[in-house]
């Protein structure tokens, strides 16, 4: 390898270092700015109870059994309460697409750390409502 | 140990907890500083998966496949979803073909960046690491806009595919593939120039062609021997939309010895392998046909399938990557699926491969032949 050329690969560094000093990081300061997630972002679901009629599909199709139905609990006619086990559940959208009566849906929101597995059950009340607003710019922007 | 090997050997258990090894370890027995005796051991990343897959309904295995290797999901899932939709005799809306293998190459790439950063973090060049790293959350950025998930897409199933592309998809992979252009030869010279690299991988690793047939290699591991030996072309699958696009196999046969192939060689081939992908989805990029992404009558026939035997087969990143299954009549799971991951053979090769050469260069042999324990632990 000529000098020149061992020349010619520490500037091409160089020049590397330099444009990534100046340019935008690849990453979020996360916990105080979220970044925006594609539409089809498979994240937790949202059960929309009105529309359920409790046929079970979603059940059926969870390759992980991560979905539980309680087809007594009647809160609207014809209606199910669905328990998600987010310590088992994949994300893999198998439920979303069986269900045929726009009852279950993924949102943006991915952070669902807890502290205990306990709290990763879902319960019908939860699974029904969204704590936060999933593209919400939480914090002010650090750059 | 065999017999025959003097009291200077030392055994030495490499893995599995050490850093390159994530989830497999192999036994060394060393003298000085050469290593005379190799054995490779699996199941440290066993997930019976072949078990898993017989509790699965036939949309659901492929979600089992894609964890074969999470790198290559696109190609992973395809044999299982082929086989299916063989047995239950499905036709696939054109749409889909192209879309199945546009995202199929796109897989390949991603996976090839992630290796070729993987290799140079083990022989100790952690800007080759990084760079492609970064053009690597590009198509990662893609795969999560087409599909919302960044590694486990779930994107094939029995009858077509799941998540039709939108403007933005297009937008994003065309933006990946526009990175990847421009910064690879930069790279690609860099590395390949560099006299680390060159020492540390020409000459190591060395097999002929015939010992790597004899052994069960496939795919880039034997392209480097000059063998073009592909199952895009010598065998297309007719889901598949490979004969739309106009490309040569990839094949390195280095001219200093012709036949063979060492762990240079290997970082060549898979830079070609890159290239032509690249020229694979630009060409298919422009010939998108219009339609349905999937036949729901057919994709309803997943649910039941008639008795029958069939082989879904795929030219993975690492080899040719197969699933042979069976099921009985009206079967909602499969009566048996066997796997045949592209690694078991290049993985339990370095038993061959190793002896002879220095302790360091063992990670070198290794992570050239590009394995993943995911498809030898089945
Ligand atoms: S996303 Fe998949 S794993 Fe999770 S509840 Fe739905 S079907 Fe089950
Ligand atoms: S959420 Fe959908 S699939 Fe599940 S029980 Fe209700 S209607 Fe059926």
């Amino acid at each position: 390898m000529s000098k020149l050329g061992v020349i010619k690969d520490i500037l091409q560094v160089l020049r590397h270092i330099v444009r990534q000093v100046f340019s935008r990081p690849f990453t979020y300061f996360y916990p105080f700015e979220d970044r925006e997630y594609p539409e089809r972002t498979r994240g937790r679901h949202i059960h929309i109870r009105e529309n359920c009629t409790a046929c079970g599909q979603c059940v059926r199709a969870c390759p992980v059994v991560a979905i539980r139905i309680d087809k007594s609990d009647r809160k609207y006619e014809k209606d199910a309460a669905l328990y998600f086990d987010y310590s088992r559940c994949i994300f893999c959208g198998l439920c979303v697409d069986a269900c045929r009566f726009d009852a279950l849906y993924h949102t943006p929101v991915v952070d669902l750390s807890e502290g205990s597995r306990d709290e990763l059950k879902y319960d019908p009340e939860r699974i029904e409502t969204i704590e936060r607003e999933p593209l919400e710019w939480r914090g002010r922007r650090f750059r | 140990m065999s017999p025959d090997i003097g009291d200077e050997a030392v055994e030495i258990w490499f893995g599995p907890q050490h850093v390159s090894a994530h989830g497999w370890a192999a036994k060394l027995t060393v003298v000085g500083d050469y290593i005379v005796e190799c054995d490779p051991h699996a199941g440290y990343f066993h997930r019976s998966a072949e078990k898993v897959l017989e509790f699965r309904t036939f949309k659901q295995g492929g979600l089992v496949l894609e964890r074969m290797c999470m790198l290559e999901a696109f190609l992973a899932e395809y044999p299982y979803i082929s086989a299916v939709e063989q047995i239950a005799g499905m036709e696939i809306p054109e749409r889909a073909k192209v879309l199945r293998t546009i995202m199929m190459e796109a897989s390949r790439i991603h996976s090839l960046q992630f290796w070729w950063g993987q290799l140079s973090a083990e022989l100790g060049l952690f800007a080759m690491t990084l760079w492609p790293w970064v053009d690597r959350e590009f198509f990662l950025d893609t795969f999560e806009e087409l599909t919302g998930s960044r590694h486990a897409a779930s994107f094939s199933t029995p009858g077509g595919i799941r998540y039709d592309f939108t403007d933005k998809v297009r937008q994003k992979l065309l933006r990946a593939i526009g990175r990847l252009e421009s910064n690879l030869p930069k790279f690609k010279d860099m590395l390949l120039r560099s006299p680390t690299f060159k020492m540390r991988t020409k000459d190591v690793g060395l097999f002929n062609a015939e010992d790597g047939i004899k052994w069960g290699l496939s795919g880039p591991n034997i392209k480097s021997c000059g063998i073009p030996m592909d199952l895009r072309k010598d065998w297309p699958d007719p889901n598949l939309a490979y004969d739309l696009a106009d490309w040569e196999v990839p094949v390195y046969e280095n001219p200093e010895h012709p036949g063979q192939s060492d762990a240079y060689d290997r970082m060549v081939q898979r830079f070609m392998e890159i290239e032509t992908s690249v020229s694979i989805i630009k060409q298919l990029l422009d010939q998108i046909p219009d339609g349905p992404i999937v036949d729901p009558k057919a994709r309803a026939k997943a649910n039941r399938l008639p008795a029958g035997e069939a082989y879904g087969r795929v030219e993975g990143t690492r080899g040719i990557t197969t699933v042979w299954l069976k099921t009985q009549d009206k079967a909602q799971t499969p009566w048996r699926a066997k796997i045949r991951g592209p690694c078991f053979a290049s993985y339990y090769s370095l038993k061959h491969m190793v002896p002879g050469s220095t302790f360091a260069d063992f990670v070198v042999v290794f992570g050239s032949l590009d394995p993943y324990p995911g498809w030898w632990d089945r």
